[in-house]
């Protein structure tokens, strides 16, 4: 073992998600992508000169069913979210606002992407991802409140919708409600093209399994990193 | 003025006969939007209750809404105004003025106190202690105040005096606003509309008339019978909608097939309201059936909610948010593939000093954050 292409490296496996965190991972992964590519067809429909209802190449009830097929799913997999974040440690990496190390390591990281750092400590999950994370579970509850606020008031007379239709009020009306949900999904569809760029530059450039973790739930990191105590 | 009749004893004073009067009964039941099973709960209420009294204020309007309400079909407005309730101030229908008809609304709030039903139409001027809007010589918030405080129920006719009405839109100089948060009266009633069906309107009153209570109300204070479904729920064109069949333009082959109207901006899918099952004139046609978009009148703030000819509002040369979110997918995409081939740059940069301090023999424990 002594070619130029082998070196050896001692590394650590860290333990971190667990299969229910992964699994809803991957559902919430298809279900933003059902629900943001049926969602804009059902704000623009496409308008292809169907001759009769009875041949139509776009049903506009099935398309508004699978938007809410997804919608649904996506909601009932918080489950495993939940089950997770209560019993693994590695499930539940939040933003530590209430540290005052937090504040440093934001600026740590964001000199390494601002290019002015060669590079930042190393983490199980950086400062700015955990703020990014929780930013998107903030877009994702914009978007189950609005959705079922407009959904559930087909009838404004069940319970649903009295649990619901107050978002309706706070926006001022339900037109309103259609706005924010639909320029929230746009939020969301940006969060994921930033998230898809950063775990996989964390992947190829650091080699510290961040895509795979997903699948895998562990990471194999170089260093200790420096929130190591979260998981222990 | 003498003691207050029944329906019944109207009928009678005005020689017709029980079945005349049942018939009214049965007509009036529909017309509140109950349940044919209701007929008897009618027929005592018309027996018993004694015909209420009616004031009707009108504010910052444009008397849009009395004028839906003198063309409601069934029952006819004579009959509702002469015969069912005693209406003894408005602007709009009294023979009198000045300050006869002023002196007369003072009298009937005492001589009524508590038991009048108080019709409002406009929004309350609240600006400038309420100057922008001036009846009879005061400030109309201060006549409504003192007439709701007297009231049985207010009835809020009209999108400008349930939400603010098109004087409210941005920048609302008047400071226009709904009645519901400037008076004390418990019982409020909002018919919003611009203006509201004519028969929704008499509906409203006739419930408040023969039962004395008011009609069930959802959380908005509309009553359920009229405002329960979304035009778009109870739009004859939504089988278009589902098919995908859409106008694109109000001239195009779409339009006058009667295809559905989404894509023009119509509000039908956020509006509650009876266009689309009552429709308008004793079912004659609604806008959306004489090939208008609908533009929710009967929605909190409809007015600020242009352009009505697009689902989506434009942002100037950006377009709408679908093409700006479009945009920044894109910019962001650029970005990222730039971000990417800096940072493999700085990277081989880093290899490289890395790999340099480890043939100068350094030991390289430590991370490069210094």
């Amino acid at each position: 073992m002594d070619a130029s292409n082998v070196s050896v490296v001692q590394r650590r496996i860290y333990y971190l998600f667990s299969p229910f965190l992964r699994i809803f991972h991957w559902i919430m992964v298809d279900c933003i992508c059902v629900l943001f590519v049926t969602g804009i067809l059902i704000g623009k429909p496409l308008q292809i000169l169907n001759f009769e209802p009875t041949a139509t190449y776009l049903l506009m009830n099935v398309v508004r069913d699978l938007h809410f097929l997804a919608a649904f799913l996506l909601c009932a997999s918080f489950v495993l979210k939940i089950y997770g974040f209560i019993i693994n440690k590695g499930d539940r990496l939040f933003p530590r606002f209430w540290e005052g190390h937090f504040y440093m390591e934001v600026i740590d990281v964001a000199l390494h992407y601002m290019l002015l750092k060669k590079s930042h400590k190393s983490y199980l999950r950086n400062p700015l991802a955990r703020m990014s994370y929780a930013f998107l579970y903030v877009l994702v509850a914009i978007e189950v409140l609005t959705g079922f606020a407009m959904y559930l008031m087909v009838n404004p007379d069940s319970i649903w919708a009295f649990a619901f239709s107050w978002v309706n009020t706070v926006l001022g009306s339900e037109f309103m409600t259609h706005l924010v949900h639909h320029y929230v999904a746009w939020a969301i569809i940006l969060f994921a093209s930033g998230h898809l760029y950063m775990v996989t530059r964390a992947e190829f450039m650091e080699g510290e399994s961040e895509v795979s973790s997903m699948f895998s739930g562990s990471k194999v990191l170089v260093h200790v990193p420096t929130d190591v105590k979260e998981i222990l | 003025m003498k003691e207050r009749e029944t329906l019944w004893e109207a009928c009678l004073n005005k020689g017709m006969n029980r079945r005349t009067f049942l018939k009214s009964c049965v007509a009036l039941t529909s017309l509140m939007g109950l349940s044919t099973d209701m007929v008897s709960k009618v027929v005592e209420a018309a027996e018993t209750k004694p015909l209420p009294v009616v004031l009707w204020l009108s504010g910052h309007e444009c008397t849009g809404c009395s004028e839906s309400f003198v063309r409601t079909g069934a029952p006819l407005p004579s009959d509702v105004l002469l015969t069912n309730i005693s209406l003894e101030y408005s602007h709009l229908l009294s023979a009198g003025s000045g300050d006869d008809l002023e002196a007369h609304l003072e009298k009937m709030m005492k001589q009524h106190r508590g038991k009048y039903i108080l019709a409002v139409e406009g929004a309350v001027a609240t600006g400038s202690n309420g100057i922008y809007c001036m009846s009879g010589g005061k400030p109309f918030i201060k006549t409504l105040r003192e007439a709701a405080a007297g009231a049985a129920a207010v009835i809020a006719y009209g999108s400008c005096a349930a939400y603010g009405g098109i004087q409210a839109a941005q920048p609302n100089p008047t400071s226009s606003a709904g009645i519901g948060k400037y008076i004390s009266a418990k019982a409020v009633v909002n018919v919003p509309g611009c203006p509201p069906i004519p028969e929704v309107m008499t509906g409203v009153v006739m419930h408040l008339a023969m039962f004395g209570v008011l009609p069930p109300l959802d959380s908005d204070n509309r009553p359920k019978q009229f405002f329960g479904n979304r035009v778009h729920d109870t739009c004859y064109r939504r089988p278009f909608f589902d098919a995908g069949m859409f106008a694109d333009r109000y001239d195009d082959a779409g339009a006058k097939a009667g295809w559905c109207l989404y894509r023009l901006g119509c509000r039908g899918p956020e509006t509650y309201s009876s266009c689309g099952n009552m429709r308008w004139h004793q079912g004659l046609s609604y806008p959306i059936q004489s090939g208008a978009a609908c533009i929710g009148c009967a929605s909190p703030k409809f007015w600020d909610e242009s352009p009505f000819s697009e689902r989506m509002p434009k942002y100037g040369p950006l377009g709408d948010i679908d093409m700006i979110g479009a945009g920044m997918a894109a910019a962001s995409v650029a970005g990222v593939a730039a971000h990417g081939a800096l940072s493999l740059l700085q990277k081989q940069k880093r290899d490289k000093e890395e790999a340099a301090e480890a043939r100068r023999g350094v030991t390289n424990g430590k991370e490069g954050d210094k």
